[in-house]
């Protein structure tokens, strides 16, 4: 190790590390400003349904009721999750307007003194609702007379016009034709909540100068600030963000869906407010993993090369797409795994349903196709007849390869990575693995394919 | 969170009168592990509670062949005593050490399923509760007490004050099975205690949780096993009527399918600990 | 609805605050003293990061209506914390890194300080069952351990450099 580096292989304390073991590193929730308001929402009982209509009256007379927002006090009543790096269409609405399309929809926020008052208020909203028929399943999701969820009259994202996010390299069809073995396997994961100690909320604070201070333990703050602007059809610069401090997000904290409606009751009270998720909120409302399902279909030759590999993909997105449409791409770009495979046809579909919201979760669509692939791997590794660490040395990646989706492989490491985790768990690898290298294949020592 | 008025007797004669006062809108509290989530959501909205952790209510003693708990005695307090080591072991599997301070006993017979793991360790031990009003006191066993989902026989003006146990004589078992080690509500959770004589089996009791409406008896599956020697056939034949006869639920934690599937295999394991000459378990 | 007048002792000094009927312990700390280092994560009593010690006995604050401990003594982060430097158990969580996002942290730290007030040299078990209730979602729970182990080493020593000193004294 280089004798300049002055962190590298040093043990260094943390900044923040004094602050987190006395308490006194402040979460946005920790401050507290005169006269500040509480805002909680009035949420969708059903997981489809049309609004007829809203009733306020009796929590207008709850004791401590300051005022209540509906979809038309928002000035631009739609998130720009994805908007601002292109991926569109917009389609979820801050405040609901004539459709619930999940169970937790926001329909009317309501700001009191306290919390208290709030939450008595909520109970006392009263919701005229014509319950539709729902659709929970990706596959059901998509088969015609489906319950359509979407304004666009079917269930799927749209990618450049078509349904699914696609890759194709080769000629699947005709490899699977010659190849030796087919193996497939269908692969169904759950929805996962990141359940983050620390619920999703924040501050909106008015500022003597016409700008809003919002305190928040957003994971992106410059992507909340942008929609906020947007939504609140405010120049950027009238609010200032405060933020860095995450109690935990992993992915969960990535949605925009706190800072527009706090900023937007901040404005119309002038005073600052406070919107934090209930832990049933965080669970049941905020965005999860979404659930996924996926089949494989590989063909391989006898000796244990993937010649072939066929992947279809659904991931549940919920009632709304979220930052999904962005997985489901990140997804197909490593659908394939870390493996050089000269057919690979993958078609990856962003699917609407009436479930929760979902989004970012560690890994991002990644997470879901390794562990569909490996499980797949060893599916293969006990259908040829080899270990499953033959399996994945003689089909890695290695520099030179093209991948599925045009890329060249620059920085393989897999064989070198699983020559170290063998080692580490003290396995022996036989002598032509551990002879292996990710040198191109034609100035290897090996010279091209094995 | 909108609770108007906010009662703390400091003797039972005092809550008594209040609850007679207040009627059955009045929101009886004890460890408030149960209730005090309720309220915090807002899903829960009393005008007014009375709160038991001043009462007096928490004693715990021996008295001769019995344990006398008081009915806001502490899951704490019952993982510290040794008369019953049934329910040390029924309070060790319970939640965490933070609410174990504040749970009650009590409190665990009003805790829906898949809560109550100390109820079925009672309920196996043959526990009576004490109801009290300003009109006198009467005495249950806690098989007729419990009667439904979140239902039990205690009357608008009652008050469960305290619960007595026989101390059993022989070797019981309690087994709970969570998606965790620790601090996780129950798949199913299994108190067995059985009576012998002459190497054969005079008197059995089995309670199961998390697998009906409330803490319940597995009486097909009990009667099964009096007068065996509680063999392999004996405890297989006790596992399947105890599986059948259960009425398990989904819910986040586990299928109706798994949870029936579990209550036998639980059994089954439960009723191997009380074999003659088994390793010992919870004795 | 009147307001009640309640009085408690927080870290050794008597407090007072007024309080609508039922205000939790964790909505007193947080909202009228402060006293924020006590967290909250559900509300449920799920997740532990309310903890504070009631006369030495952790109990989660978001349960607990503030009436129900008048004329108790309780305890949170802030009052462990000394005025220079850091409680052993702080130090240990330092430098073992047990915090990564810091929100279960004082949860935990106020555990661990209640465990070792009751077993000064625990096992590994007797640590995992005293801190199963206090979740970390960072899944950093090792290193927690660790802190938990290496405190009631500094702990220990320090009571054995005490009683040397006072030994010495004494000679």
């Amino acid at each position: 190790m280089s004798a300049d580096l002055n962190v590298v292989g040093q043990s260094v304390e943390r900044s923040d590390g004094i602050g987190h073991v006395t308490g006194r590193t402040r979460f946005f929730g920790d401050r507290s400003f005169p006269g500040m308001l509480h805002l909680k929402m009035v949420r969708s009982p059903l997981d489809h349904a049309r609004i007829i209509g809203i009733d306020l009256t009796d929590a207008e007379r709850v004791s401590g009721f300051v005022r209540a927002l509906t979809a038309s006090d928002v000035p631009h009543n739609l998130y720009t999750i994805l908007g601002l790096i292109g991926v569109e269409p917009e389609e979820e609405f801050v405040l609901a307007e004539d459709r619930v399309r999940f169970k937790g929809e926001a329909i009317v926020a309501i700001i009191a003194e306290s919390e208290a008052a709030a939450l008595e208020a909520v109970s006392k909203v009263h919701l005229d609702l014509e319950e539709l028929p729902a659709v929970f399943d990706v596959e059901e999701a998509l088969r015609p007379g489906a319950p359509i969820v979407t304004s666009w009259g079917n269930n799927t994202f749209m990618y450049e016009g078509h349904p699914c996010r696609r890759v194709r390299l080769g000629d699947v069809e005709a490899a699977f034709e010659r190849a030796d073995h087919i193996v497939e396997g269908v692969y169904n994961t759950s929805p996962i909540e990141q359940a983050p100690v620390e619920t999703t909320g924040c501050i909106a604070v008015p500022e003597a100068n016409g700008r809003y201070t919002v305190y928040t333990n957003t994971q992106a703050l410059y992507f909340s600030l942008d929609n906020t602007a947007i939504i609140l059809q405010v120049p950027g610069n009238r609010l200032h963000f405060v933020g860095g401090t995450v109690g935990g997000g992993f992915g969960g904290k990535v949605d925009v869906i706190v800072e527009p409606i706090a900023t937007l009751a901040a404005m119309k009270t002038n005073r600052p407010v406070r919107f934090a998720y209930s832990r049933s909120e965080e669970m049941q409302v905020s965005s999860t993993r979404s659930a996924w399902r996926i089949y494989i279909k590989d063909g391989i030759s006898r000796d244990g090369h993937i010649i072939a590999r066929k992947v279809t993909s659904y991931a549940d997105s919920g009632a709304y797409s979220r930052q999904t449409p962005y997985a489901l791409t990140k997804h197909a770009a490593n659908a394939a795994g870390p493996y050089a495979i000269p057919n690979v046809s993958i078609d990856a579909y962003c699917v609407y349903t009436n479930r929760q919201p979902t989004s970012a979760m560690r890994g991002f669509g990644v997470t879901m196709a390794s562990f569909a692939l490996e499980v797949q791997m060893d599916k293969i590794a006990e259908r040829v007849g080899v270990d499953p660490w033959t399996i994945r040395f003689i089909n890695a990646y290695r520099n030179g390869d093209m991948k599925p989706h045009r890329k060249l492989a620059e920085d393989a490491t897999l064989i070198e990575t699983m020559q170290a985790a063998a080692a580490l768990v003290g396995h022996v690898l036989p002598d032509d693995l551990r002879a292996m290298t990710s040198a191109p294949r034609d100035a290897g020592p090996d010279g091209g394919r094995d | 969170m909108t609770v108007r008025t906010y009662l703390l007797p400091r003797s039972r004669p005092e809550a008594l009168g209040l609850l007679d006062e207040h009627g059955p809108e009045l929101l009886v509290m004890a460890g408030g592990t149960v209730a005090m989530p309720l309220i915090n959501e807002g899903i829960s909205l009393p005008e007014a509670v009375m709160g038991l952790r001043l009462a007096g209510l928490g004693g715990l003693e021996r008295a001769g062949d019995e344990l006398r708990i008081g009915a806001t005695a502490t899951l704490t307090q019952l993982l510290d005593q040794d008369a019953v080591p049934m329910l040390r072991e029924a309070a060790r599997n319970t939640a965490s050490w933070s609410i174990r301070n504040m749970g009650t006993v009590g409190g665990n017979l009003f805790t829906p399923p898949p809560g109550g793991d100390v109820a079925v360790a009672l309920l196996a031990l043959d526990a009576r509760v004490t109801l009290a009003s300003t009109r006198g006191e009467r005495v249950l066993p806690l098989a007729d007490f419990l009667t439904g989902f979140m239902s039990t026989e205690l009357a608008a003006d009652e008050l469960l004050v305290e619960i007595s146990v026989p101390i059993p004589g022989e070797p019981t078992a309690y087994l709970k099975l969570g998606r965790k080690h620790a601090s996780t509500p129950s798949v199913v959770t299994v108190a067995a205690r059985l009576e012998w004589r002459g190497g054969r089996v005079t008197d059995a009791r089995i309670a199961l949780g998390a697998v009906g409406p409330h803490p319940i008896r597995a009486r097909e599956a009990e009667q099964l096993l009096v007068g065996t020697r509680l063999d392999a056939d004996a405890i297989a034949a006790a596992a399947v009527a105890a599986a059948q006869g259960c009425e398990p639920f989904t819910d986040g934690i586990a299928t109706d399918w798994y949870r029936r599937r579990m209550a036998g295999l639980f059994v089954g394991r439960a009723l191997e600990q009380l074999t003659p000459g088994a390793a010992g378990e919870g004795r | 609805m009147a307001s009640r007048i309640v009085t408690f002792d927080l870290g050794g000094r008597e407090v007072e605050v007024m309080v609508r009927p039922m205000t939790t312990l964790q909505s007193v700390l947080r909202n009228q003293l402060g006293f924020t280092a006590t967290k909250d994560g559900c509300r449920q009593g799920g997740c532990g990061s309310c903890t504070v010690l009631v006369n030495g006995q952790p109990m989660l604050s978001c349960l607990l209506p503030v009436e129900d401990v008048a004329g108790q003594r309780v305890t949170t982060l802030e009052s462990i914390t000394p005025a220079e430097g850091l409680h052993p158990i702080q130090q240990a969580f330092l430098d073992a890194h047990a915090s990564q996002c810091g929100y279960c942290t004082p949860g935990m730290v106020m555990v661990s300080k209640a465990l070792l007030d009751h077993d000064p040299a625990p096992t590994d078990d007797a640590i995992r069952h005293a801190l199963t209730g206090n979740i970390c979602r960072c899944t950093g729970y090792r290193p927690i351990v660790t802190a938990v182990h290496s405190a009631a080493e500094a702990v220990h020593d320090a009571a054995d450099a005490m009683r040397g000193s006072a030994g010495e004294r004494a000679r």
